[in-house]
């Protein structure tokens, strides 16, 4: 049997809209492996982030099991999931979501924080984050003195320097010009081959299916086609 | 908490105008506390010295048939000095009729030995006098019957047979007290010339105690501590405390609400924030804290902001004194021309706490909120 790092079975999640209820995923059965570099692609309204956000633990499931590290997520208590989220998953939003009153070195230092790092090895990690993406020299600045692609680059940093198993990126590239997410893409890429984290990806953007090694095809809420693109992703 | 506050402290200062004005109204709450409440603190106790220094001495005893509140006992109120108690002043208080400028005026003859020094009384001046009926009176007394030194005044008077008797008495001195139960309507005369006007040889309606009087129970007599009569000015200065109290909760509600208002809106504004906050590995719990630190965290740069420009006010207004407007020396209780605050280390420290976890209460309950919040719309920046 292989080992799965994230494993969701029959996964049903219902919402109530009025009095009503919208059903945005349908027994989902995926499973995915250490060092996958995947995406959830689909148009809008087809479930992708609902899945990514029930596999970040920032949602639970309405029916089925999500086993994220071997973590029922539907069991975990609000500091569990905080707790998974804070070691092993890193978050990538569409709008970057960095904390505006923090320098670009303190956002990357604030997944630091909330663990037992000394001040020296923080800056030691967040150093090196900042290398990974090329911002050592923007270290000082705000969010709003840099550009869209700085930012996601920061949000990059942020999210991989607790170096988590998982990476969540939700439409990362959305708000980003062509050259912009090519590298931001590479760059992601890169950090899959040298520090085998898992990358999962929320997308409908043409530029980031290029990248993937594994594309889920959801529609409606369903697994229309999961293929693998690339083999050397499960080497 | 460590985390908390360091991230409070710089979510603060990222806030910008926001934040100084909420510290700003807040840091006025706490400059207006500690100065009224040092203002009556420096009224109290400098009521108190001076009630003591010119009429309490060390308490009174005073005859059983003496009410100070009933003007009707002061004609039978009073008894031959008792026997063998020392350290004592004896003042016999009689009642009479004063005519300056031709106005009837009723006044409390008070008779004092010219040697005491237990109040401060001039009566020392007695002694230099050469006049057959000389009389001391403050200052509200000769302001309110236009007299001043030197001047005669018919005085009319009844003695121990109920008799009246009428003599010119001469205002040798005046003196300025802060004290108006020694002043208002009052005349001090040689308690030697006031026997002798009355014919109460050796009588006396209280006896001022001094500080090396020793309590003994003499019969017909009692003794009113300095604390029971100092009870009154408590009264009255906490009374006041109370009224003035108002006027700072007021402002310091004002700043409260200001600190809810903020982090009301605080919490639908930075929805994001929060959910970043979440995703990032933040418990609940933690993000509630941060919250309410921040709202705390007010407080503490109010304290700091207040102490740039309370500190120097404060020690100006100790060494300089606040004066007090001349119509308030008339108000029947011992206020000086000038209060001098006094801005005691309790009070400092109260104040503190009061407005710390006033803040920190008012920040905590619409932090609350955030533990009900789902973390997915809060990233979304839905309104919740």
């Amino acid at each position: 049997m292989e080992n799965h790092i994230i494993s969701l079975k029959n996964i049903t999640k219902r919402f109530k809209v009025g009095e009503g209820e919208f059903t945005a995923l349908k027994d989902i059965n995926l499973e995915f492996k250490k060092g996958e570099f995947a995406g959830l692609v689909g148009p809008s309204g087809s479930g992708k982030t609902t899945l990514l956000n029930i596999i970040g633990s920032l949602d639970s499931p309405t029916e089925g099991q999500a086993l994220v590290m071997g973590n029922d997520i539907s069991k975990l208590s609000h500091k569990e999931s905080a707790q998974l989220r804070n070691h092993h998953i890193g978050f990538i939003f569409q709008v970057y979501n960095l904390l505006p009153v923090y320098t670009v070195y303190e956002n990357v230092e604030f997944a630091l924080l909330l663990q037992n790092y000394t001040k020296t090895e923080r800056k030691k990690m967040v150093m090196e984050a900042l290398e990974w993406v090329g911002l050592t020299d923007m270290a000082d600045k705000k969010p709003d003195k840099i550009s869209g692609g700085e930012g996601q680059r920061v949000a990059i940093a942020r999210a991989m320097v607790k170096r988590p198993e998982i990476l969540i990126a939700d439409e990362p590239t959305a708000n980003l010009d062509a050259e912009n997410a090519h590298i931001i893409l590479k760059m992601m890429k890169k950090l899959n081959k040298e520090l085998n984290t898992t990358f999962l990806f929320s997308t409908h953007d043409e530029k980031v299916m290029k990248y993937l090694n594994r594309m889920v095809s959801l529609r409606d809420g369903s697994v229309e086609k999961d293929e693998i693109i690339a083999k050397e992703a499960y080497m | 908490m460590k985390l908390a506050l360091q991230l409070a402290y710089k979510n603060l200062l990222g806030a910008g105008l926001r934040t100084w004005l909420n510290v700003a109204v807040l840091s006025f709450a706490f400059v207006i506390i500690i100065f009224f409440n040092g203002l009556m603190d420096g009224w109290n106790q400098q009521s108190k010295q001076d009630s003591i220094a010119w009429e309490y001495g060390n308490g009174h005893l005073r005859n059983n048939n003496y009410d100070p509140f009933d003007p009707f006992t002061l004609q039978d109120g009073h008894a031959e000095i008792p026997s063998g108690v020392n350290h004592i002043t004896p003042v016999l208080i009689q009642q009479g009729t004063i005519y300056p400028e031709g106005r009837m005026v009723s006044v409390l003859l008070k008779g004092i030995s010219p040697d005491q020094g237990i109040i401060k009384i001039t009566t020392a001046s007695f002694k230099t006098s050469s006049v057959r009926f000389p009389a001391i009176i403050g200052n509200r007394m000769a302001s309110s019957a236009k007299l001043k030194i030197g001047d005669e005044v018919l005085l009319r008077w009844r003695d121990k047979n109920g008799t009246f008797d009428a003599s010119n008495v001469t205002i040798i001195d005046i003196f300025d007290t802060t004290v108006a139960g020694v002043d208002s309507g009052q005349i001090w005369m040689p308690i030697e010339t006031l026997w002798d006007m009355t014919g109460l040889q050796n009588h006396a309606t209280i006896a001022i105690a001094d500080s090396n009087y020793t309590y003994k129970a003499v019969e017909g007599w009692n003794f009113e501590t300095q604390k029971d009569m100092l009870q009154n000015l408590d009264d009255i200065i906490s009374m006041k405390k109370y009224s003035t109290a108002i006027l700072y909760l007021l402002l310091l509600a004002i700043a409260l609400l200001a600190i809810f208002d903020t982090q009301v809106l605080s919490i639908f504004r930075r929805q994001k924030e929060i959910g970043t906050y979440i995703a990032l590995g933040m418990t609940r719990t933690q993000v509630v804290r941060l919250f309410t630190v921040e709202g705390s965290m007010y407080s503490i740069l109010a304290m700091i902001v207040g102490c740039i420009y309370g500190v120097p006010l404060f020690i100006y207004l100790n060494k300089t004194g606040i004066g007090m407007p001349q119509a308030s020396q008339d108000m029947g209780f011992s206020l000086a021309d000038k209060i001098y605050p006094i801005f005691g280390i309790q009070l400092i420290i109260g104040t503190i706490l009061l407005v710390t976890i006033s803040a920190t209460i008012v920040s905590f309950l619409p932090a609350k909120k955030i533990s009900k919040m789902n973390p997915v719309l809060a990233l979304k920046g839905k309104l919740q």
